[in-house]
C-alpha cells in the first residue's frame, strides 16, 4: 500500500550532493558547520501492506515527522521514491498530488490542527469541501463520522470548547471523513494525558476492526507502539535501526540502542500466546484466549486454576497453554 | 563607552591582552582621525565663506517649475496624463463626489443609522450605541455637511488602501524578499512629513479630492500591508499543513485556511488604516478639499481656536465612531458565549438593512436635510472666550512659571534664536564635515558619506525670496534643524526620567499607561489646537507642539526598553549587594541602552514631522516653504519641490545617524570581529 525506497531528506544548500556521499556520515554538528546541511532522514526503505499498522518510533528529532510528511510530500524529499497504492508520489505532477491527498491519504496531527474558525462539523467536512462536495452532502457525511468517533450532536461547537481528547477525536473524524485507504498519524496522542491517551488508543484498535485502513503511526511512546503496531520501526538519527514485530523488537533487539529502549518491557506483554502454546487437546480448560493475543492475557486464568487455557482462532481450538508455558515467558523478564 | 558594566567585566578579565590591544588601537585611530578632521575643518572654515556659494545652486527649482508649466500646458495631450493620471484623477474625484452625495442623500439620520447598523453587526449593541452617539456628537458640535465630505474622502482612501494593501500583504507574506522591500519603502514613505508629498501629487493629480486621497493612501496603506502580512505569517504551521495534507490548492489554502485565521489581525489593520486616514485627511485638506479638516487648519492659522476646536472635535468624534464600529468584538469568553444574544445573529443584517432604509425614507420624506439647529451646540464661543481669558491672565505674571508669553519668549529668545543663529553662523561646510564626522565616529565611512551627501545636496537647493531678499534653502534647513534639536532635547529631558521611572516602578507605569495609550492614537493636528490655545502661534508654539507630541512615545519606548531587560542579571547585581541605584546605573540602563536609543530615533522622526507641520502655526522654515507652494504653484512650485526634497534629505540624515547610535556595536561585538 505504501512503498518507500531509499528516501532521503537533507536540509540546507545543495542538499543533493550530500545524499549517499561520505559527508552524510559526518557528525551532525560538523556537517552543519562545514556545509550548512542537516540530514533529517537517510536511506529509508519500507513497505506497509494493506490493512497493516506500521508504527515508527524514535526520540524527538530522530526524523519521524519528516518521514511521514514525505509520504504525501508535505515535505519535499531530497531523493528516493514513494509509492502510494501503486502511484508514484515523488514523480506526481501538481494535480495528481492533489488527487492523492484528497482521496487516498489523510493525516492526523500532533496538536490536532483543527481550524479554530470552523465548527466541528465544518472541520470534519474540510477535506470533502476541498474536493468540491456540496454543502448538504458533506455535512451529512461529516455528521455521520462525528458520531462514529463518539461526538454525536456536537457539530455546532467550536474547537476551543472541547477538551484535548475530544479535539483529537475531531481530528480523527476529519481524517476519516474523506474515506481514505491510508491514514497517517503524527504523534496524535502525545499531547494528551495518559488516561485519555489510553482511551484514544482503544479507539484506534476499535477503528481497525470496524473500518479496515492502512495506517502509518508515529509515536515516541514505546507502550503505544507495542499496543498498536503490527510492525514497528525504530528510528534514530534519521535512519531505521530495526524493523520488526513487537515481539521481535523486544525479544531480539538489533543493537544496544534498541535493547536499552525495550529493556523494561515485560515479555509477556509482547509475546503472542501462539509462540509458546502446546498442541490442541480436549478440555477441560480454565478459559480461552484469542490466537494472537499476548501471553499476559492468560496469566490471570492459569493463576487461579491448575487447568490449561485454550487458544482459539475463529471459534476453533488451535492449541493449549498451561502454567509452565506462561511462566517460561515471565521468567525471562528478570534478566 | 563608560557603559561597560560590571556584568561584562568577567569577559573583559578573561581576555586581558586582546582587550587592551583593541582599546589602544581604537583610541589611536580616533585620536588621529579627530586631529585630521579638525585640521580639515579649520582649513575649510578659513577658505570658504559662511554662505553656501551661489555656484552650488543646481537649478532644481527652475527645472521643477518648468516641469509644472509643461504639465499644465500638456495635461490634455501628453499620453502619461491622458492615459494614466487624468483617468485616475477623474476616478478618484468621481468616487469622492459620489460617496459624498450618497452620504448627504442618506440625510444625517440615515448616516447615524448606518453607523449604528455596522456597529451592531461587528460589535453588538454597545458598539452600535457608541458609534451612533459619537456620530450625533459630530452634528451637535461641528457642521454635519463638511463632515460628510471628510467622511467621503476618508472612506474612499480607506477602501483604496485596503484594495491595494491586502493583496500586497498577501504577497509579502509569501516572499521574504518582497516583505523586506515593502517594509523599507512603506516605512520610509510613512515617516516623511506630509508636506513633502504635496508638490508631486499636485503635479500629477492637480488639486482638491484626487491628490488628497492619494496622500492619505500613502499613509493609510502601511498598516493594511503590515497587518495582513503579519496575520498570514502568524498562521500556525500545523494549520498550513492541514490544508495541504487534505489537498488544498493554493487559492483554497488562502481563502479557507489562512485568511480566516488571519481575520482578527487584518481587522486590527483595518482599524489602524481608518485611524491613520483620519489623522492625515485633516492635513490633506490643505490641498483644497473644503471639508471639516480645512476648517481646523484655517482656524489654527487665523488663531480662531474655537473654530479649530469645534471642527477638530467633529473629526475626532467621527474617528471615535468609526473606531467603535470597526474594532469588532473581541473573542467572547465561553461563559458569555453560551448566553443567547437578544437577536439571532443571522437576523441582524436584514433587520439593520430594513431599519436603515426606513430611516432614510423617513428622513427624505420629511426633508431632514440639515442637522437640526436646536440640537447644535456652539462650542467655539466658550472656547474663544477661554482663549481671551488665557491671553489676558496667563500670558504674564503667573507666579513661578511666569506665564505663556514668558515661556514662549524664553524659548524663542534664549533657546531657539541662539541655536539657529549658531547654526547659521557656522560656516556651512563646517556643519557638513562636522556632522559627517559624528557619523564617522558612530559608524564609519559609509555613514559619514551618506550624511555628507545629504547635506551637500541640501546646499544645492538654491535660494528663495524672503525677508526682502533671497534666502538660502540651506538657511531654512538650519532653521528647521535648530527647531528639531531644541524639541528633541526638551522631549528627552522630560521623557527620559519619566520613562526610566516608569520602567522601574509598576505603579508609575500603571498611572502613565492610559495617557500614553491615548496619546498614541491622537493625530498630530489634535496637538496643535491646545498649543495654539495657550501659546498663540509662532516658533515657540511649534516647538511646544513637537514636545507634547514626542514626549509620550519617548516615555513609552524608554519604559519599554527598561522593562525588557531580563531579570536575571538584575537579580544577580542585587544579590551581590548592589543598591537600587547602582543596579539601575550599572545593569539596567546599560542593558536597555540600545532599546532606548532606538526609541529616541523613532521619536526624532516624529519630531521632524511635527516641526514641519508646525509651519501651520507659524514655525516657518522648510515646512512653510513646502506647503506654501501648494496655493501658488504657478509661482512657487519649484520652491515647494526643493523644500520637500530638503526635508527628505534632512530626515534621511537624522534617521541614519540616530539609528547608528541605537545599533552601534558595543565593545564585545567589535572585539569578536
Ligand atoms: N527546516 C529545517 N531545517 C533544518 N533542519 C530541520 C528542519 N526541519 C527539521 N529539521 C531537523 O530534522 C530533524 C528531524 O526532525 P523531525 O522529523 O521533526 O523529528 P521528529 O518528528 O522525530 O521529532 C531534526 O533534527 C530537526 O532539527
Ligand atoms: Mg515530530
Amino acid at each position: 500500500m505504501i512503498s518507500v525506497r531509499d528516501l532521503w531528506k537533507v536540509y540546507g544548500p545543495r542538499a543533493q550532493r550530500i545524499v549517499g556521499a561520505a559527508e552524510a556520515d559526518l557528525p551532525r554538528g560538523d556537517l552543519q558547520a562545514r556545509f550548512g546541511n542537516v540530514v533529517a532522514m537517510r536511506d529509508i526503505s519500507l513497505d506497509v501492506a494493506p490493512g497493516e499498522v506500521f508504527v515508527v518510533m524514535g526520540l524527538s528529532g530522530s526524523g519521524k515527522s519528516t518521514l511521514i510528511r514525505c509520504i504525501t510530500r508535505l515535505i519535499e524529499p531530497t531523493s528516493g521514491t514513494v509509492l502510494v497504492d501503486g502511484a508514484d508520489v515523488t514523480a506526481a505532477g501538481k494535480d495528481e498530488l492533489l488527487q492523492i491527498r484528497r482521496h487516498k491519504v489523510s493525516m492526523v496531527f500532533q496538536h490536532f490542527g483543527l481550524l479554530p474558525h470552523r465548527t466541528l462539523l465544518d472541520n470534519v467536512a474540510f477535506g470533502l469541501e476541498l474536493r468540491g462536495v456540496g454543502k448538504a452532502e458533506r455535512r451529512e457525511r461529516a455528521g455521520g463520522v462525528l458520531e462514529l468517533v463518539g461526538l454525536p450532536s456536537m457539530g455546532d461547537y467550536k474547537p476551543h470548547q472541547l477538551s484535548g481528547g475530544q479535539q483529537q477525536r475531531v481530528g480523527l473524524a476529519r481524517a476519516l471523513a474523506t474515506n481514505p485507504d491510508i491514514m497517517l498519524f503524527d504523534e496524535p496522542f502525545s499531547a494528551l494525558d495518559p488516561l485519555i491517551r489510553r482511551e484514544m488508543q482503544d479507539e484506534i484498535v476499535r477503528l481497525r476492526r470496524e473500518v479496515s485502513k492502512t495506517m502509518m503511526f508515529i509515536t515516541h511512546d514505546l507502550s503505544e507502539a507495542l499496543r498498536l503496531g503490527d510492525r514497528i520501526a525504530i528510528m534514530r538519527d534519521g535512519r531505521f535501526v530495526q524493523v520488526g514485530t513487537p515481539a521481535e523488537v523486544v525479544m531480539e533487539p538489533a543493537d544496544e540502542y534498541v535493547a536499552n529502549f525495550v529493556r523494561d518491557v515485560p515479555r509477556s506483554h509482547v509475546v503472542p500466546v501462539d509462540s509458546v502454546m502446546g498442541p490442541a487437546s480436549e478440555g477441560p480448560f480454565a478459559g480461552e484466549v484469542e490466537s494472537g493475543s499476548k501471553v499476559r492475557e492468560a496469566v490471570g486464568l492459569v493463576a487461579h486454576s491448575d487447568l490449561p487455557v485454550r487458544v482459539v482462532s475463529g471459534g476453533r481450538t488451535v492449541g493449549t497453554l498451561d502454567r509452565v508455558g506462561v511462566l517460561s515467558v515471565i521468567a525471562t523478564e528478570e534478566s | 563607552m563608560s557603559l561597560a558594566a560590571p556584568v561584562m567585566s568577567s569577559s573583559v578579565e578573561s581576555l586581558p591582552t586582546h582587550e587592551s590591544d583593541a582599546v589602544r588601537r581604537d583610541r589611536m585611530r580616533r585620536r588621529n582621525g579627530s586631529l585630521a578632521v579638525f585640521a580639515v575643518l579649520a582649513a575649510l572654515a578659513v577658505v570658504f565663506l559662511r554662505e553656501v556659494p551661489s555656484w552650488m545652486d543646481s537649478g532644481i527649482q527652475r527645472w521643477a517649475q518648468d516641469r509644472y508649466k509643461w504639465s499644465i500646458t500638456n495635461r490634455q495631450t501628453s499620453p502619461v496624463f491622458r492615459w494614466l493620471f487624468n483617468p485616475l484623477t477623474d476616478f478618484l474625484t468621481w468616487s469622492v463626489e459620489h460617496t459624498e452625495t450618497l452620504l448627504l442623500d442618506l440625510r444625517w439620520p440615515g448616516v447615524v443609522a448606518l453607523i449604528a447598523a455596522i456597529g451592531w453587526r461587528t460589535g453588538g449593541v454597545q458598539a452600535a450605541l457608541a458609534g451612533a452617539g459619537a456620530m450625533v456628537g459630530v452634528g451637535v458640535i461641528a457642521d454635519f455637511d463638511p463632515a460628510m465630505r471628510t467622511l467621503a474622502i476618508m472612506t474612499v482612501s480607506v477602501v483604496i488602501a485596503l484594495v491595494i494593501g491586502i493583496p500586497l500583504g498577501v504577497l509579502s507574506a509569501r516572499s521574504d524578499r518582497l516583505e523586506r522591500v515593502l517594509r523599507v519603502v512603506l516605512d520610509t514613505a510613512q515617516v516623511l512629513p506630509i508636506f513633502v508629498y504635496f508638490s508631486p501629487v499636485q503635479l500629477f493629480f492637480g488639486l482638491k479630492f484626487a491628490p488628497a486621497v492619494v496622500v492619505t493612501v500613502v499613509y493609510a496603506l502601511p498598516p493594511a500591508v503590515r497587518l495582513t502580512n503579519l496575520g498570514l505569517r502568524q498562521v500556525p504551521v500545523v494549520a498550513n499543513e492541514v490544508g495541504h495534507s487534505f489537498g488544498a490548492t493554493s487559492l483554497q489554502q488562502l481563502f479557507k485556511v489562512q485568511l480566516p485565521l488571519a481575520k482578527n489581525t487584518i481587522l486590527l489593520g483595518l482599524n489602524q488604516v481608518i485611524m491613520m486616514a483620519f489623522a492625515i485627511v485633516v492635513l490633506a485638506s490643505l490641498l483644497g478639499t473644503g471639508d471639516l479638516g480645512q476648517s481646523v487648519l484655517a482656524g489654527l492659522q487665523k488663531q480662531h481656536v474655537g473654530q479649530a476646536f469645534a471642527a477638530g472635535m467633529g473629526i475626532v468624534l467621527m474617528a471615535v465612531a468609526l473606531d467603535r464600529v470597526s474594532t469588532g468584538r473581541p473573542e467572547r469568553p465561553l461563559s458569555r458565549q453560551n448566553r443567547l444574544p437578544a437577536v439571532p445573529r443571522n437576523w441582524i443584517t436584514p433587520i439593520s438593512v430594513a431599519a436603515v432604509a426606513l430611516v432614510v425614507v423617513l428622513a427624505n420624506a420629511f426633508d431632514w436635510r440639515r442637522f437640526p439647529s436646536s440640537l447644535t451646540y456652539d462650542i467655539s464661543s466658550p472656547i474663544d472666550s477661554a482663549v481671551d481669558w488665557v491671553q489676558r491672565n496667563l500670558r504674564k505674571d503667573v507666579p513661578i512659571i511666569g506665564g505663556t508669553q514668558a515661556i514662549s519668549d524664553f524659548l524663542v529668545i534664549r533657546v531657539l534664536n541662539p541655536m539657529k543663529e549658531f547654526l547659521l553662523w557656522l560656516p556651512w561646510l563646517v556643519i557638513v564635515v562636522g556632522i559627517a564626522f559624528i557619523g564617522w565616529l558612530s559608524r564609519g565611512w559609509r555613514l559619514a558619506a551618506t550624511i555628507a551627501v545629504c547635506l551637500l545636496l541640501i546646499a544645492t537647493m538654491g535660494t528663495i525670496p524672503g525677508g526682502g531678499g533671497q534666502i538660502q534653502m540651506w538657511d531654512h534647513a538650519m532653521d528647521t534643524l535648530s527647531q528639531v534639536l531644541v524639541a528633541i532635547a526638551l522631549s528627552v529631558l522630560i521623557a527620559f526620567p519619566l520613562g526610566v521611572w516608569a520602567g522601574r516602578s509598576d505603579a508609575v507605569h500603571r498611572v502613565l499607561r492610559p495617557f500614553l495609550d491615548i496619546a498614541q492614537v491622537l493625530p498630530q493636528f489634535v496637538y496643535l489646537i491646545p498649543v495654539v490655545f495657550l501659546f498663540s502661534i509662532g516658533r515657540a508654539a511649534g516647538v511646544v507642539a513637537c514636545v507634547v507630541y514626542a514626549v509620550p512615545p519617548c516615555i513609552r519606548l524608554t519604559a519599554l526598553g527598561m522593562r525588557e531587560v531580563p531579570t536575571s542579571p538584575r537579580e544577580a547585581a542585587i544579590s551581590f549587594g548592589a543598591t537600587g541605584g547602582q543596579e539601575m546605573r550599572r545593569v539596567q540602563l546599560p542593558l536597555a541602552r540600545k532599546a532606548i536609543l532606538l526609541g529616541i530615533n523613532q521619536t526624532l522622526l516624529m519630531v521632524l514631522a511635527t516641526v514641519i507641520i508646525a509651519a501651520l502655526v507659524g514655525a516657518g522654515a522648510l515646512g512653510l516653504v513646502s506647503y506654501e507652494a501648494t496655493s501658488k504653484p504657478n509661482l512657487k512650485f519649484g520652491q515647494g519641490v526643493a523644500g520637500g526634497l530638503s526635508i527628505v534629505l534632512l530626515a534621511i540624515m537624522l534617521d541614519r545617524l540616530t539609528q547608528a547610535w541605537g545599533t552601534r556595536p558595543n565593545r564585545e561585538e567589535k572585539q569578536s570581529r
